[in-house]
C-alpha cells in the first residue's frame, strides 16, 4: 500500500487537492510518522486459529476425552482428477475393462424405474387437484416424483454407461481370450465435442415436361375354332379365285383372239374395278336410253325403212329410186373421208367405217375406225382412234370382233373391239414390217389349218403381204411384189431401178382360195396366185387410169366388175382380155359393187356424188337409177356398200358422212321362174339369168383359149 | 379314348381339307415387320407345338428384342380379347388351322 502511494504520489496529490476524501467517523487519526512506521508480518507454521485442548464427552466413560488435535492443513479446494496411474489398481482394472461400480448403478437404475412407474400411475389416475383433502399426499408424491425425475436425469448417463461398458467388457474378454498382453486402446467416452458444418444448399427448381403418348388403338375380337376354320376357308377360296383369274388373264393375254372369247374377267375386290363395273352398267343403261331416243327421233325413217316402198315404181317401167334413210356422222370425223365401208358379217345392222383422207394436199393427223349401228345413227358404237389416217377396213367373217385396218403410214392394225377399242390387239412393226406406202386394201382370209388368223394387205410400195396373227405378234410374208413388165430404168452409177406398179385394191376369188385380183393405179388388173410369187396368172389391161375397186359377182365367180378413174365401169369374165360390158359414167368411179341379191344388178358411185344402179337384165347401156346422194360442189362420194340381208346401200362421202339408202322395188326385182321350171330356187335362176346374158356377149375367139388351170377349178363350180 | 375321338374328326377334316398355312388376319405393321413376325410365329409355334405358353414366351421375348418392349403375345385356340395397342404394333394371325396368335405392343 505505501509503495503504491509513493509511486502515484504526484497524481494523487493533484487529485486529493481537488477532492475531499470521505472518512469513516471512527477512523484513527494517525500522525505522519505513525503512518510511515513499518510493521513487519511473519508467517509461521503455527496456526494461531487452531484450537488446542479439544475434548469430547463420552457417555461410556462418563468423562471428557481429549481429542486429537486437528491437523495443520486446511482443505481449501478439492477437485478430483480423472487421470489415474496406469500401474495403479484402478488403472489396471480399467485396462482390463473392469469398472468399479456395477452393483450400485444397477440398484439406482431399479429405483429410478420404480419411481417413474409410480409417477406414471399417479399421473394416469383421474384425480385432479380439485380435492383439497388429498392435496398433501399428492404434494408429497409430487416431490417424490421430482426427486425421481432428478434421479432419472442422473440415471441417464448411468444408463448410457452400461452398453459402453458391455462393449468394453466384450472386447476385453475377446482380448483376454485372444491377446491378453496387448494393452487395449481406450475410447474417450466423455471428452469430445460435436462439430458440425453445413455446405451451401443449391436452390432447387422443378421443371416438368410430358411427351405426346404414342398413338393407341383398340382392337377386339373373338377366337373360336369355327371362326378360324371359316376364315381359312374364305381365304383359301379367295386364293383359288385369284389363281383362276390369273390363269384366265394369262390365257387372255396369250390368245386375245380366241373364237369365243370368254367374258372379260371380273376381278374380285378393288374399288376401282367395282366402280368400273358400276360405270359399265350405268353406261349400258344410258345406251339403252340413247337407242330409245333415237328410235323416237327416227321413227318415220324406221318405218320407211321397214315398210315403205315407192308406190310410183308400179307405174314406172325399168326404173327405180333410192330413198335416203339415216345419215351417220361423228363430229370428230367431219373432215375425214370415208375410205372404206364394211358390214359386219355377224350383225346385219353394224357397219365398220374407216375414216381417212384421199386428198393428199390436205393431210389429217388422225384416223378413225367407227362402227355404226343402224339403230343409233347419232353416235358410233365403237370408236378406235389411230395416229394416222385409216385407209381401209375389213371385218373377219368368222370372228366379227376382229377388225383389221390399213393406215396411211403403211401400218396395219388389228383391233379386237370386244376387248378394247383403245389398244390394238396387234400392230405391225413400225420398222421391219410395215408397208413403205399407203395401205390401200386389207382383206381377211379363212383361218389357216392351225387356226391362226391371217389377212392380206396391199401397199403403195407394190407388195402384197400376208400377215399371220401369232400369240403376241404378227408374222409377215411378202406374197408378191408387183413389178411392171417394162424394162428397168437406168439409175445413177449404173444401178437399175425395177419399176413397181402401185396396187390399189385386192379381191380374192370367192371359191378359189389361192387366186386373187389386184387392181393397180396403172390401170392394170393382175390375176395372181398365192402360190407363185413372181408371175401373174393373167394380166388385164383394164383401164387407162387407176383401178379403184373391183368386185366379184356373188352368183358367178368368173365375172367381176372394176371401176376406175377413167370414168368407166367394166365387167370382165375370167381369162378374157376384153371386157363384156363397159359403162361410162362421166366421172371418177370411186366404187363399184355387185348387188348380193341379184346376179345382174350392180351399183357404182362416182365422185360427182351420184349413185348409179345398173341392171344388165333390163338395160345393157344405161343405169336404171341415177341419184345424187351428196352435193356435187361441196362433197364427193367415195365408197358404197350393199347390205347382205336388206335392200339397203350405204354411201360414204368426203365429209365423213355415211348415208343409208333404200333400194326401191324396181331395183331388186326377183327372177320369175319360167313356167316349165317352177321348182328352181332363186339362186339357180339368177345364175341362169346371168349366163343367158353372157352368152350373148361372149366372143367365140376367147372360148378357144386353153383353160387356165387355176381358173378351171372356179369354172367347174 | 382320345384316339377314338380324334379319328372321326380327322376324317371330316380331310374331307373338308383343313388349311394350316399362316393366315394373316389383321396387322398394321410394315410389310417387312409382318413378314418377319409371321416367320417368327411359325417358328415358335412349330417349335413348341404342344406348349402354347412357351411359344408365346418365345415370340414375346424375340419381339421385345427386335421391336422394343413391352410386347404382349397370346397364343391360343379359343379366347376373346379387347386390347389397346400402340399403332403400328399389332399382329393378329391364324396358324396351323386351330391357333390364333395375337401380338401387340402397349
Amino acid at each position: 500500500m505505501p509503495k503504491k502511494k509513493k509511486s502515484q504520489d504526484d497524481e494523487f496529490e493533484e487529485w486529493k487537492k481537488s477532492k475531499q476524501l470521505l472518512k469513516p467517523k471512527d477512523q484513527l487519526e494517525l500522525a505522519d510518522w505513525e503512518m510511515k512506521e513499518p510493521h513487519a508480518r511473519i508467517l509461521l507454521t503455527h496456526n494461531p486459529l487452531k484450537p488446542d485442548g479439544l475434548v469430547e464427552w463420552s457417555f461410556a466413560e462418563g468423562s471428557f476425552i481429549p481429542l486429537h488435535p486437528p491437523s495443520n492443513y486446511v482443505v481449501a479446494l478439492d477437485i478430483k482428477g480423472t487421470l489415474m496411474h496406469r500401474l495403479s489398481p484402478e488403472g489396471l482394472a480399467q485396462l482390463a475393462g473392469d469398472t468399479g461400480l456395477p452393483a450400485e448403478d444397477e440398484e439406482e437404475k431399479e429405483e429410478v424405474e420404480v419411481e417413474e412407474g409410480e409417477q406414471k400411475l399417479e399421473e394416469g389416475e383421474p384425480k385432479p387437484a380439485e380435492v383439497p383433502a388429498e392435496a398433501k399426499p399428492e404434494d408429497e408424491e409430487g416431490e417424490k416424483g421430482e426427486e425421481g425425475a432428478e434421479g432419472g436425469e442422473e440415471g441417464q448417463p448411468a444408463e448410457a454407461a452400461p452398453p459402453a461398458e458391455a462393449e468394453a467388457k466384450g472386447d476385453a474378454e475377446d482380448d483376454e481370450e485372444g491377446k491378453p498382453s496387448k494393452p487395449k486402446k481406450l475410447t474417450n467416452q466423455f471428452n469430445y465435442s460435436d462439430r458440425a458444418a453445413q455446405t451451401y444448399n443449391l436452390p432447387t427448381r422443378s421443371q416438368e415436361t410430358q411427351t405426346i403418348p404414342p398413338p393407341k388403338e383398340n382392337f377386339s375380337s373373338n377366337v373360336l375354332q369355327w371362326i378360324i376354320y371359316d376364315d381359312y376357308l374364305t381365304d383359301y377360296n379367295r386364293q383359288q379365285a385369284e389363281l383362276e383369274l390369273e390363269r384366265l388373264a394369262r390365257e387372255a393375254q396369250k390368245a386375245p383372239i380366241t373364237k369365243h372369247a370368254p367374258p372379260p374377267p371380273k376381278k374380285s375386290g378393288g374399288r376401282a374395278q367395282l366402280s368400273e363395273a358400276v360405270q359399265a352398267r350405268v353406261a349400258q343403261c344410258w345406251k339403252t336410253l340413247e337407242r330409245m331416243i333415237n328410235q323416237n327421233i327416227n321413227d318415220e325413217i324406221n318405218k320407211d325403212y321397214k315398210y315403205w316402198d315407192d308406190p310410183s315404181d308400179q307405174y314406172r317401167e325399168e326404173e327405180g329410186t333410192l330413198l335416203p334413210l339415216w345419215k351417220f356422222t361423228y363430229e370428230k370425223t367431219r373432215k375425214h373421208s370415208v375410205t372404206d365401208l364394211q358390214w359386219s358379217p355377224w350383225y346385219y345392222d353394224l357397219v365398220a367405217a374407216s375414216l381417212g383422207y384421199f386428198d393428199h394436199m390436205k393431210p389429217l393427223d388422225t384416223g378413225y375406225l367407227c362402227l355404226y349401228s343402224l339403230k343409233n345413227p347419232s353416235y358410233p358404237e365403237y370408236i378406235c382412234q389411230t395416229q394416222s389416217a385409216v385407209m381401209t377396213v375389213d371385218n373377219h367373217p368368222d370372228h366379227p370382233y376382229m377388225i383389221v385396218i390399213g393406215l396411211y403410214d403403211g401400218n396395219t392394225i388389228v383391233y379386237n373391239i370386244q376387248a378394247s377399242c383403245k389398244t390394238p390387239a396387234y400392230k405391225s412393226d413400225e420398222v421391219t414390217q410395215k408397208h413403205r406406202g399407203i395401205v390401200w386394201d386389207v382383206t381377211w382370209r379363212p383361218d389357216l389349218p392351225d387356226g391362226e388368223l391371217n389377212y392380206y394387205s396391199i401397199g403403195a410400195d407394190g407388195n402384197v403381204n400376208h400377215w399371220i396373227l401369232l400369240q403376241t405378234e404378227m408374222s409377215v410374208t411378202t406374197i408378191i411384189t408387183l413389178c411392171m413388165d417394162k424394162e428397168p430404168l437406168r439409175g445413177p452409177d449404173g444401178t437399175q431401178v425395177i419399176l413397181k406398179s402401185t396396187p390399189s385394191c385386192i379381191k380374192f376369188h370367192p371359191s378359189n382360195r389361192d387366186v386373187f385380183l389386184v387392181g393397180t393405179e396403172e390401170g392394170l388388173i393382175y390375176k395372181c396366185s398365192t402360190s407363185y410369187s413372181a408371175t401373174y396368172l393373167f394380166t388385164y389391161r383394164a383401164h387407162s387410169l387407176a383401178v379403184y375397186r373391183m368386185d366379184y359377182n356373188y352368183f358367178n365367180s368368173n365375172i367381176f366388175v372394176s371401176g376406175s378413174a377413167d370414168w368407166r365401169v367394166k365387167i370382165w369374165e375370167d381369162n378374157r382380155h376384153e371386157p363384156l360390158y363397159v359403162f361410162d359414167l362421166g366421172a371418177f368411179v370411186g366404187d363399184v359393187k355387185w348387188a348380193p341379191y341379184s346376179s345382174t344388178v350392180l351399183a357404182a358411185g362416182t365422185i360427182d356424188g351420184k349413185l348409179s344402179v345398173f341392171d344388165l337384165n333390163i338395160s345393157k347401156y344405161k343405169p336404171i337409177c341415177i341419184q345424187a346422194v351428196v352435193s356435187k360442189k361441196k362433197n364427193k362420194l367415195t365408197r358404197i356398200r350393199f347390205n347382205q340381208r336388206f335392200p339397203i346401200i350405204l354411201v360414204g362421202d368426203e365429209k365423213g358422212m355415211i348415208t343409208a339408202l333404200k333400194l326401191s322395188p324396181n331395183l331388186r326385182v326377183p327372177c320369175k321362174p319360167p313356167k316349165k321350171m317352177q321348182h328352181l330356187d332363186q339362186t339357180t335362176l339368177q345364175i341362169m339369168k346371168l349366163d343367158k346374158l353372157l352368152s350373148v356377149v361372149r366372143e367365140p375367139v376367147v372360148l378357144e383359149r386353153p383353160p387356165d388351170p387355176a381358173a378351171s377349178q372356179a369354172t367347174t363350180k | 379314348m382320345a384316339e377314338e375321338e380324334q379319328q372321326p374328326v380327322v376324317q371330316e377334316t380331310t374331307k373338308k381339307t383343313t388349311h394350316t398355312y399362316p393366315l394373316l388376319r389383321k396387322s398394321d405393321m410394315s410389310e417387312e415387320a409382318i413378314q418377319e413376325t409371321m416367320d417368327l410365329v411359325v417358328t415358335a409355334c412349330e417349335k413348341f407345338a404342344a406348349n402354347n405358353e412357351l411359344a408365346a414366351r418365345m415370340i414375346k421375348e424375340t419381339m421385345d428384342k427386335k421391336y422394343g418392349p413391352p410386347f404382349n403375345v397370346v397364343v391360343g385356340e379359343g379366347y376373346g380379347f379387347q386390347i389397346t395397342y400402340e399403332t403400328k404394333n399389332l399382329l393378329y394371325m391364324f396358324f396351323g388351322g386351330n391357333l390364333a396368335i395375337l401380338a401387340w405392343k402397349c
